[in-house]
């Protein structure tokens, strides 16, 4: 048998795989692109970078646990949100926003999540435990009337939207309403099943260097005892309720909106209220157009809400966050804090928010242990006297953007491993932190990315058996 | 039934393996050897297309179908998977209907060709089951080289899906005048 060579076929052959070529070529410079993209109405802002590396070290001297963490940030967000003098009234600039707020009005924080072992799940999957049900900024949230509404936690607690809880705070953990009784929460939190929160903010704790403490268990909440933070609006007259007192900040009764939007007030200036540098607002006080005050007013706190200081200053220099937190190690709080003991080990979970972003739009960590003379994965150094010395090297924690993952999600049948959650296997045994952060991101276009996953799929098989067809038609005719 | 598909995809791999191999002899070699191996290559090729659709269902059934196309990696392996089934069941009817035909001339450089990305589409989808297994491989990396993160979907904008459909529908068309043509 012998084949004639057609030119004319050839050429439609080289034709037939010049084309299926191109659209593989096309294909792969093309793909994963049209569907994820910024989406305010559904609360979806994806941010440029996906991962973010956290530096941290720990040291104890029996007294006192300190942490030292180190971030990189391209500019301090040392401000919250304000009070603008604008057109003969005052006007709020700086409320939360997805992704980072358009005037750079939103504080720089780090916060660490720790455990002693009362949250068995906390060790292998961190932070992910508390992401409840149609929590606040999800584009699946609960409704503000919802949470008000709920007998426990909105008409007791004062909760308008629904916060980080613990899975076992509720009868069904895909139900945020869910709580269980109040005897039983009370006892959860007797046996120490919470998180301890420590939260250090660059605007309403740092500049008087103090941390929040929060803990989370229900839902988040401060610890006892009066915040460090308190609301600089006066609701009935609608008019801030203090000022800068000019005696005390050399001559200012307040910012100027240009150089704080521009970013040129540093840790120098008077960039925020404390109580002691304030006086009552003065409403005949001849305030200008672009006259700011900030939102909130500092002041020394108390209680176990005020049990976190900063040690030395907390500051934002050549492109990093530096911040030393301390608390005794035993608060004699044991409802709201963890408290610490030499020779053991804890799980801790590490988050920062960068960029004027706030709510959700953070960077966090898988859990990481910290042993305190004990094998871990950050070994707290022991040392003598007031201060560490801070000689040992730093851990390094990958910090991931999680985009919307959620714990009933996990626990679904959605989730290929949910199996192995309900075994216990780690997070990290399967998931790498930049993995977490594609599904993340994912998770907030699943239903489109599926779709237009489906159609892919098809466009692929019609190509190839497209290319299968014209390649059997055009195989050169046999001869006798 | 994740053990069963693990079990399963050697057979479709091998044998579309071994039939690479024996295009890249036959494309280059017109010994006795390389005719008695290409003597072969049909009923590997047949193999490989029932075996690889039997671990492609077997797989299908690991998970729920929610979970398996909720998962970016799972649907990039389901995806690839599909596609290299396809694909080699295209080249062994282009071998079972070409017969000798298909190496000579133009042809055998087609067929290597073919052979070539048929290979690259059943390693790309043999790494991302490794992944889905948790044995990850460095394979990955080469792709990330190249611009796909495997850990996000492979997926397509809709105007380049449209386009595919319609490059889809012109080769079939060049195939349609191409048979016209007189030999």
């Amino acid at each position: 048998m012998r084949t004639s060579p057609d030119p004319r076929q050839s050429l439609l052959l080289a034709l037939a795989l010049l084309l299926f070529l191109a659209m593989l070529v096309v294909s792969w410079l093309f793909h994963g692109t049209g569907v994820i993209r910024d989406d305010p109405k559904r609360n979806i802002s994806i941010p440029s970078q996906l991962t973010v590396p956290l530096q941290v070290k720990a040291a104890y001297n029996g007294e006192k646990m300190f942490f030292r963490y180190r971030w990189p940030a391209q500019q301090p967000s040392i401000h919250h949100d304000v009070l603008k003098f604008e057109g003969g009234q005052w006007k709020t600039y700086g409320s939360a926003v997805p992704g980072p707020q358009p005037q750079g009005l939103h504080e720089d924080r780090v916060t660490m999540l720790v455990d002693d072992g009362s949250v068995p799940e906390f060790e292998h999957y961190g932070g992910y435990i508390t992401v409840g049900d149609r929590l606040a900024t999800l584009t699946h949230h609960a409704s503000e009337k919802d949470v008000k509404a709920h007998p426990y936690l909105g008409k007791k607690k004062g909760q308008s939207e629904v916060s980080k809880y613990l899975p076992e705070t509720r009868t069904d953990i895909n139900d945020w309403a869910s709580v269980v009784p109040e005897e039983k929460l009370a006892a959860q939190r007797k046996a120490g099943y919470f998180l301890d929160l420590w939260h250090w903010r660059a605007h309403r704790s740092n500049p008087i260097d103090m941390s929040d403490d929060q803990f989370v268990a229900e839902g988040r909440f401060g610890d006892k005892g009066k915040s460090m933070a308190s609301n600089n609006w006066d609701v009935a007259k609608k008019q801030p309720k203090f000022m800068f007192d000019p005696e005390k900040t050399g001559g200012k009764a307040a910012m100027t909106w240009e150089p704080l939007v521009q970013g040129k007030l540093g840790f120098d200036d008077a960039y925020f209220l404390r109580e002691d540098q304030a006086k009552p607002f003065d409403p005949a006080y001849p305030w200008k157009e672009g006259d700011v005050l900030p939102r909130r007013t500092l002041r020394a706190g108390e209680g176990s809400v005020a049990d976190i200081a900063v040690s030395g200053k907390g500051r934002w220099k050549d492109g990093y966050w530096d911040v030393t937190l301390t608390r005794a190690m035993d608060t004699g709080n044991p409802e709201d804090d963890k408290i610490f003991a030499d020779h053991r080990v804890y799980t801790t979970a590490f988050a920062i928010h960068r960029n004027a972003t706030g709510g959700r739009w953070h960077y966090v960590s898988l859990p990481v242990s910290v042993g305190l003379d004990r094998q871990a994965r950050i070994k707290a150094a022991r040392f003598a006297g007031d201060a560490p010395q801070w000689d040992q090297g730093w851990t390094d924690v990958q910090l991931f953007y999680p985009g919307q993952v959620n714990w009933p999600l996990i626990n679904s049948k959605r989730h290929p491993g949910a199996d192995k959650v309900k075994q216990g296997v780690p997070v990290r045994f399967r998931h790498s932190e930049i993995q977490l952060a594609h599904y993340g991101v994912e998770m907030e276009f699943n239903d489109e990315i599926r779709k237009q996953w489906l159609y892919t799929f098809a466009a692929g098989l019609l190509l190839i058996i497209g290319l299968g067809f014209a390649l059997n038609l055009l195989l050169p005719k046999r001869e006798n | 039934m994740g053990p069963y598909h693990v079990m399963l995809v050697h057979f479709p791999i091998a044998l579309w393996t071994t039939a690479a191999l024996i295009i890249l002899l036959r494309t280059f070699s017109d010994s006795t050897l390389a005719r008695a191996a290409d003597g072969a290559l049909t009923l590997l090729l047949f193999l490989g297309a029932v075996f690889g659709a039997l671990a492609f269902s077997v797989g299908l059934m690991v998970w729920p179908t929610e979970a398996a196309t909720s998962s970016p990696l799972a649907r990039n392996h389901m995806l690839m998977a599909g596609w290299s089934l396809a694909y080699w069941t295209v080249l062994w009817i282009i071998r079972w209907r070409g017969g000798e035909r298909v190496w000579q001339g133009l042809w055998k450089w087609v067929m290597l060709g073919l052979a070539g990305l048929g290979i690259g589409l059943q390693t790309i989808t043999g790494t991302l089951g490794g992944y889905l297994v948790g044995n990850p491989s460095a394979a990955s990396e080469v792709l990330r080289m190249l611009g796909w993160e495997v850990f996000t979907t492979f997926y397509l904008p809709s105007w380049l899906v449209v386009a595919i459909v319609c490059a889809a529908a012109v080769i079939v068309m060049i195939g349609i005048v191409g048979r016209r043509t007189p030999a």
